[in-house]
């Protein structure tokens, strides 16, 4: 009877014994007699003393570490079919480019066991490149992007959003078939599909749009020339996040083509910016570096002379020879000014009522002076001010000289008419699908807030963001796409110049980049891949000259190992001016009309450009070139103003900024206050690219950090809503902001805060181009360093002050052997060649393993880099003038720290100086800085005890700390960089320090280890330049120079040896090896008083 | 069944053995005796030299199995012709030929130069071969043989035994002195624990007590020193060796062993082909075995075999597949070998310096793997002292190197210039590598 059956575990259970059954019920047995235990006597009068306690402590302590010695079992796992390219431990190279919608570079990625993990510019291809020099120019934001692959908040597959805020993920299939559908239905019923770029330079992903565009419309010849669209209407909107649209529109006018020239600034003796960062964020910043830099070494030729006018101290403005500043308002004045001095001496009609002094006389002078080898750079995006810039050029007979039209650029080439009317369509329900890739117009657009409205109204909203952004997000698709590192492209930044992107990883994530998106959907037979081949396949057809092209594949091949392929070969025709200066200037005019006490200018800054990688923290720890500042956006304002507001001039650790409210029409936030030595008074500055996910949005982590409780707190305000609408073109001037001091402060992040070098002669030397052509050196700038000696050195028999010995003959220390033996590693610094764009410094954190500390740990000056930008403003303050003026030393002193109101600046990158006599060697108790028989100052970190005493003595402040253990959750929400997948960005041949030792500058002694081996197995001598150190091959500009100061033919030698060469701090006796070359800059000795 | 003799243990495996080993011999000879040994000599050898590396006598490989080809050419075709040029036979239009053609993936045959008599030997060969039996002296080990015990549990018996004494004799010795004391009228000597007696004697013996203190002291804590140097060492003299258990059972000797020892001799940079270009010597990807065990899929055992099963798991080859020529089934598992050189994260160890520049053996660190080792070990400690004394010690391989030279001219160039660097180095008349720099820090911390 089955029913009736019983199961028994036990016999208590058998026999319903009750004691049995007790607390049978429960999971766990009842309560624990602990009170039973404790109150038991023997216990109470156990007699464990203290020391007994002490004797078991420490013998737990040891045990447990002696456990610990135990070495872990570790798993080596080898490929089953290893690819043949990969040999562990050798890294690979593979030549690819870099274009992000602003900035174009050709690139080389360097990647170990199939990650990539360093960037650094391409020496064989581009036209980011010097054809005399062996590197290309990358900027901070380009090498940093590398870190944006391993971004551990990338979306990682489509999604699609569900009522407010909440996002489902979906398969690939899925979403096609939801998406195809959607435009199927849009097709069907003639609707209007949209596809929203940055600017395209890609011709192969131009051709997928237009594959797109054939699937969804179809145009048919209805008959007397009249074209007949059936299906959806597609068009394709390219909106750049920083517009060039009035200049554009000026060439357009002037000249007939809706374009940016192309620059040759190594062709220009003169230079004149007016309000253009040319060497930061205007153009193509790549490009005009290495033209720029090339005419600023003096040894070059004649040197070019650079005026600049503009209102912030721009990187520009800091290298310029004469620099005038002048407010945004006063622009169309300067122009029209200039316009009229030049005209005069050209004959041309006169405009009339611009301004007149004596500056721009004697611009005119010297501009016409050099016809055809001048060039005048205006930043201003405003059709009139930029139509009478062309005509300025064009009577100084630029075009086709320095100024080239017909191989222009490709890259800015949005037109903001057609944005604003895209955004008017959308808000009147006359768009049925949008597809947005590559920007963020809810963020960067000066009415955003608008456009997410709109993107209600517009029936299929697709984003391909690799984020949920500002505008992913109000998105009902994110279709993410690749990283610029694991996708196909192809790009023309100008006619006939090829360049190519190639994946240098597997997709990390469920992504697609979009062109592929785009081809699905237009459910195309072919791939990006397949269509770029193809684009190539008929580019090459049209370039073949008698048959002696090679076969096709032998092309591709070579273009992929260079990167690119260039038949640039641009047909020259005259450009002929049919501008109206007239109207532009009247135009130009009424654009500045109404300007009040506070004028603002907003601009990018080197490290954050335009915002779009805001959420990148090597960038964000990256100071600003000027103002040492990281971590924030804050309003630049002259140091008189900022006096006669009350507010505080000095930043520190302690020293908090002043808080202002700046509002511009109905806008309004509060920011810091930095003192920006240079600024027009009467004009503030504000960063653009701060400010992201201020409503919550998933923007990366680095650009929005979270309170305390979660809550989103987004680094610095954005600064976009500021923008307006000018003369058709969106304008980065506010003529009319009122500042207003809140009385609060707020803590700032500033890495260097002393603002002069207090009038030493011995760490900057700089002079002008007049003294270093014709001067001895020795007797003017660059006096050796001398130290007063106890021997009668002049022989006048006093032993006295004038006793002065050379320092190199005054030494505590013997020779070393370094000078003559072997090796000797050393670096040569030139200060004229150095823009201090700072892609040195992100090269060597990525280089280096060096990492991101976070905005309360740079306050705290516990920043980790190896290498710094230091910049020095002049100060009016001379010890001549202090003696003629009878001011004392303390007051002189502290007005040596006041810098000009027009200062002059110089950028000093500075890291460990490697001395031959270092005094840092000698005071490590442990010798955990050695010196090598290579010239090198060693550092064992295995062997820091972190007394310090090292960065103590050293007299270049380049040793850093090392305080926390970087790689903790602590440090999860600054140090992004190093998360579970962020740590695959790591040079696994540079350790990964812990706290608690000092760090330094290596000179990349993985690389010298790495190119001494290639030598060694060659057989043959190192050759110079084969290694580079990290800051060395990301600086494009030529000013840094690493190499072999044995080596009688190595470049680094013959810089050495030039007459500018000088050593930091020369009389203190370290012995460098890393020397700097004194400044030049082009201006007239007698100007100098 | 009543035993005459008794046998110790020891014998019986032997007889076992013995036994063993002759039936086995008995059967192969039985098996692999073909009619007529000179054909078949002359085949094997005609085999091994132009046909086995495409074929197997009794398995597919890149070919078919030789054996049965005669019987299943008969009457359809003319296996001399085909074998002596098998492009031209293709265009005679036979058709068996050009089945078998298709079969094997249209791969010619290369045409062989030799006579119809040879081939006729090469088929005899096939037909009559059969696979060789495990070697004799790899024979499983007949049980019962006795296990070599460890010394230890008898010094214990033997202190245990000492302690036993000592105690027994001492408790005479008391008896014999209380005795004494007795008759000299004299108190019996107070009853003292064995800890007051010793107490009581070092107090007597003061100066010599101390010493022995110390030195028991001193010997410990020497002793302590020592071994904590050893601590996570693992290789070297007097510490016991890492030798992890692999997922592999891969025997070096036999690969990489001399080939007068019936081993392989194969250059351990065949495999390890990192160490001459990278950091790492790396441990072979499964593709690089299959450049071997594709052909080889059986070992010497049936152990090894077994082993050589497990490569196949893990490139996905299926050895049965494709008529037994076997196939790639596209299941990969990736091996799991544990890593037995290990240096701490903060040191930087390139092969290739000294494999392609320095030019030592292998064996100088790793040991005799190449003889002794069936399975990988660490056979030098791998600690700091040990790298530097190397270091101290060898002469730097300069000659012939064009970088070197480099260095040699600078240091000689220095040397005219009155610096002292080269005779120093000279001194003992080489350069070794630590006097170019090979003690420095940042040579391998960076």
């Amino acid at each position: 009877m089955p029913s009736t059956k019983r199961y028994w575990k036990d016999l208590g259970e058998l026999d319903r014994s009750s004691e049995a059954m007790k607390g049978r019920d429960s999971e766990f047995p009842g309560p624990l007699p602990i009170d039973q235990v404790l109150s038991d006597k023997g216990f109470a009068g156990a007699t464990t003393g203290r020391r007994d306690f002490l004797k078991f402590l420490g013998f737990g302590l040891g045990a447990a570490s002696l456990a610990a010695c135990e070495t872990p079992v570790i798993k080596s796992i080898p490929y089953v079919n290893k690819p043949e390219e990969i040999t562990p431990g050798v890294a690979n190279w593979y030549a690819s480019t870099y274009y992000d919608g602003t900035d174009f570079a050709s690139i080389l990625v360097k990647t170990r066991e199939g990650r990539p993990i360093h960037i650094q510019g391409n020496p064989r291809f581009g036209i980011n490149r010097d054809p005399d020099l062996t590197n290309g120019v990358i900027n901070a934001r380009i090498n940093s992007s590398v870190l944006g692959l391993y971004d551990s908040t990338r979306v990682r597959g489509p999604v699609m959003r569900h009522g407010e805020n909440e996002r489902m993920a979906h398969s690939w299939a899925d979403a096609d078939k939801a998406i195809m559908g959607r435009l199927d239905e849009i097709g069907s019923k003639g609707g209007r599909i949209v596809i929203l770029t940055p600017t395209i330079i890609s011709p192969s992903s131009k051709a997928a749009i237009e594959r797109f565009r054939m699937k969804y419309s179809t145009e048919l010849d209805g008959g007397d020339g009249l074209q007949v669209t059936v299906g959806a209407q597609v068009d394709h909107v390219q909106y750049d996040t920083i517009s060039y649209s009035g200049t554009a529109t000026a060439n357009l006018k002037c000249f007939g083509k809706r374009v940016l020239p192309s620059y040759d600034l190594s062709k220009a003796d003169v230079l004149v910016g007016i309000d253009c960062d040319l060497l930061s964020g205007w153009g193509n910043p790549t490009e005009n570096s290495w033209q720029y830099a090339k005419r600023r070494r003096p040894e070059n030729g004649p040197m070019s002379r650079h005026w600049q006018f503009e209102a912030r101290m721009s990187i520009t403005g800091a290298n310029a020879d004469m620099r005038l500043a002048i407010k945004p308002s006063e622009v169309p004045g300067l122009v029209i000014g200039l316009h009229d001095a030049i005209a005069k001496k050209a004959g041309a009609t006169l405009i009339g009522g611009g301004a007149d002094s004596d500056a721009i006389s004697r611009v005119a002078d010297e501009l016409w002076a050099a016809k055809g080898r001048s060039v005048v750079m205006c930043g201003t995006n405003e059709e009139g001010v930029q139509t009478m810039v062309d005509h300025i050029n064009w009577m100084l007979g630029n075009y086709g000289a320095t100024i080239d039209l017909d191989g222009h650029q490709r890259l800015h080439a949005g037109d903001d008419a057609v944005m604003l009317r895209l955004l008017a369509d959308m808000k009147a329900g006359k768009v049925g699908a949008l597809i947005i890739q590559g920007v963020n117009p809810v963020y960067s657009l000066p009415n955003g807030a608008a456009f997410r409205d709109a993107l209600a109204q517009v029936g299929l909203t697709v984003s391909t963001s690799d984020h949920a952004d500002e505008t992913a997000s109000a998105c009902q698709w994110i279709c993410p796409d690749h990283h610029f590192l694991e996708s196909w492209n192809d790009h023309m930044p100008k006619a006939g110049r090829y360049a190519l992107t190639q994946p240098t990883i597997r997709p990390l994530h469920d992504t697609r980049q979009w062109q592929d998106s785009l081809l699905r959907w237009a459910a195309a037979d072919v791939d990006h891949h397949g269509l770029i081949r193809d684009t190539w396949r008929n580019a090459w057809a049209g370039h073949a000259d008698g048959g002696t092209t090679p076969p096709f594949e032998t092309m591709w091949d070579r273009a992929l190992a260079e990167g690119g392929y260039d038949a640039y070969a641009p047909a020259r025709t005259e450009q002929m001016f049919n501008g109206d200066v007239q109207t532009a200037a009247s135009m130009a005019r009424k654009a500045v009309e109404g300007a009040g006490d506070w004028e603002v200018v907003l601009y990018t800054k080197e490290s954050i450009g335009n915002g779009l990688h805001a959420n990148n923290p090597w960038l964000q720890e990256m100071p600003d070139p000027l103002t040492k500042v990281t971590w924030d956006n804050y309003v630049c304002m002259s140091p008189t103003d900022m006096k006669n507001l009350g507010l505080n001039l000095y930043l520190g650790q302690e020293a908090p900024a002043s808080v202002v409210t700046i509002g511009v029409n109905e806008t309004s936030f509060d920011l810091p206050v930095v003192p920006a030595p240079g600024q027009r008074p009467g004009t503030v500055s504000v960063a653009l690219g701060y400010g992201r996910g201020a409503n919550g949005e998933e923007v990366g982590r680095a650009a929005c950090l979270k309170d305390e409780d979660g809550e989103p707190m987004p680094v610095g305000h954005n600064a976009y809503p500021f923008t307006s609408l000018v003369n058709g073109s969106i304008s980065y001037h506010v003529l009319n902001a009122t500042i207003t001091p809140t009385g609060a402060t707020y803590p700032i992040a500033i890495t260097q805060t002393h603002l002069t070098d207090m009038g030493r002669d011995s760490v900057v030397r700089e002079t002008e181009f007049g003294v270093w052509a014709e001067h001895d050196p020795k007797n003017t700038y660059n006096p050796p360093a001398t130290l007063p000696v106890h021997v009668d050195v002049n022989e006048d028999g006093e032993i006295d002050a004038r006793d002065r010995e050379d320092v190199s003959k005054v030494d505590l220390w013997e020779e070393f052997a370094v000078e003559s033996v072997g090796h000797r590693w050393g670096m040569s610094i030139d200060l004229n060649a150095c823009t201090g764009c700072g892609a040195c410094l992100t090269a060597c954190v990525s280089e280096n393993n060096i990492p991101v500390v976070g905005k309360d740990e740079v306050r705290r000056s516990r920043e980790m880099h190896w290498l710094r930008l230091d910049r020095y403003y002049s100060s009016d303050m001379t010890q001549e003038r202090a003696e003629e003026e009878g001011i004392g030393k303390i007051e002189m002193y502290t007005d040596m720290e006041h810098p000009s109101e027009m200062p002059r600046v110089v950028f000093m990158p500075v890291m460990c100086q490697h001395c031959n006599h270092a005094s840092c060697e000698t005071v490590c108790p442990v010798a955990a800085t050695t010196h090598s028989l290579e010239g090198l100052n060693m550092m064992a970190y295995n062997r820091c005890i972190g007394t310090r005493y090292c960065a103590n003595n050293c007299p270049y402040k380049v040793r850093r700390f090392n305080w926390f253990n970087y790689v903790s959750p602590k440090f999860g929400e600054v140090n992004p960089a190093w998360d579970d997948v962020g740590r695959m960005v790591l040079n696994p041949d540079v350790v990964v320090r812990s706290r608690g030792v000092i760090e330094k500058c290596s000179m990349c002694v993985q690389r010298i280890q790495a190119g001494k081996l290639e030598a060694k197995k060659a057989g043959t001598p190192v050759p110079d330049g084969s290694i580079q150190t990290a800051c060395a091959a990301a600086c494009g500009t030529g000013a840094i120079v690493f190499g072999d100061l044995n080596d009688p033919n190595s470049r680094v030698r013959a810089r050495s040896e030039e007459e500018r060469s000088y050593h930091m701090l020369e009389e203190v006796g370290m012995r460098p090896n890393v020397n700097y070359l004194a400044r030049v800059r082009n201006i007239e000795t007698e100007n100098e008083a | 069944m009543p035993h005459p003799v008794r046998l110790s243990h020891r014998s019986t495996g032997l007889v076992q053995a013995a036994l063993v080993l002759l039936f086995s011999l008995t059967c192969s000879w039985s098996i692999a005796q073909p009619a007529d040994q000179a054909q078949y000599d002359q085949g094997e050898k005609l085999f091994k030299q132009n046909c086995a590396s495409c074929h197997k006598p009794d398995k597919r490989m890149t070919g078919p199995a030789l054996k049965g080809a005669k019987e299943r050419w008969d009457g359809k075709g003319d296996i001399h012709a085909w074998v002596h040029n098998s492009q031209e036979y293709l265009k005679s239009g036979n058709e068996y030929a050009n089945a078998l053609y298709a079969e094997y993936n249209k791969t010619l045959m290369t045409p062989q130069a030799i006579s119809d008599a040879e081939i006729d030997a090469v088929l005899y060969y096939a037909d009559n071969y059969a696979p060789p039996a495990p070697p004799p002296g790899e024979a499983p080990v007949p049980t019962g043989a006795p296990e070599e015990t460890p010394a230890w549990p008898w010094f214990l018996v033997l202190g245990l035994l000492f302690v036993v004494v000592w105690m027994s004799l001492n408790g005479v010795r008391k008896g014999l002195t209380n005795a004494v004391r007795e008759q000299q009228g004299l108190e019996p000597a107070p009853d003292m624990t064995m800890w007051q007696g010793f107490k009581a004697w070092a107090w007597n013996n003061k100066v010599f007590a101390s010493v022995l203190g110390l030195l028991i002291t001193t010997v410990l804590l020497v002793t302590l020193w020592n071994w904590a140097f050893d601590i996570g060492v693992y290789g070297g003299d007097g510490v016991a060796h890492y030798r992890p258990e692999q997922p592999i059972a891969f025997n070096h000797t036999l690969h990489a062993g001399k080939a007068s020892d019936k081993n392989l001799q194969i250059n351990c940079q065949y495999c390890h082909s990192g160490a001459e270009k990278s950091k790492h010597a790396g441990i072979p990807s499964p593709n690089v075995c299959m450049n071997c065990h594709r052909a080889v899929a059986e070992g010497r055992t049936p152990d090894g075999t077994q082993e050589i099963a497990k490569i196949y798991a893990a490139v996905g080859w299926d050895p049965a597949a494709n008529n037994g020529g076997g196939a790639y089934t596209g299941e990969e598992h990736p091996i799991h070998w544990v890593k037995v050189h290990n240096l701490p994260d903060h040191v930087f160890f390139s092969h290739a310096q000294h494999v392609a520049v320095g030019k030592l053996e292998c064996q100088e660190c790793h040991g005799p793997i190449d003889t002794e080792m069936t399975v990988a070990e660490q056979w030098a400690p791998l600690t700091m002292g040990w790298c530097i004394q190397c270091h101290n010690e060898k002469e730097a391989k300069m000659a012939g190197n064009g970088y070197y030279d480099e260095i040699m001219a600078r240091l000689k160039a220095s040397d005219d210039l009155g610096h002292r660097e080269l005779k120093q180095f000279l001194e003992d008349e080489k350069i070794t590598v630590r006097e170019l720099g090979g003690w420095e820090c940042a040579k391998c911390h960076y």
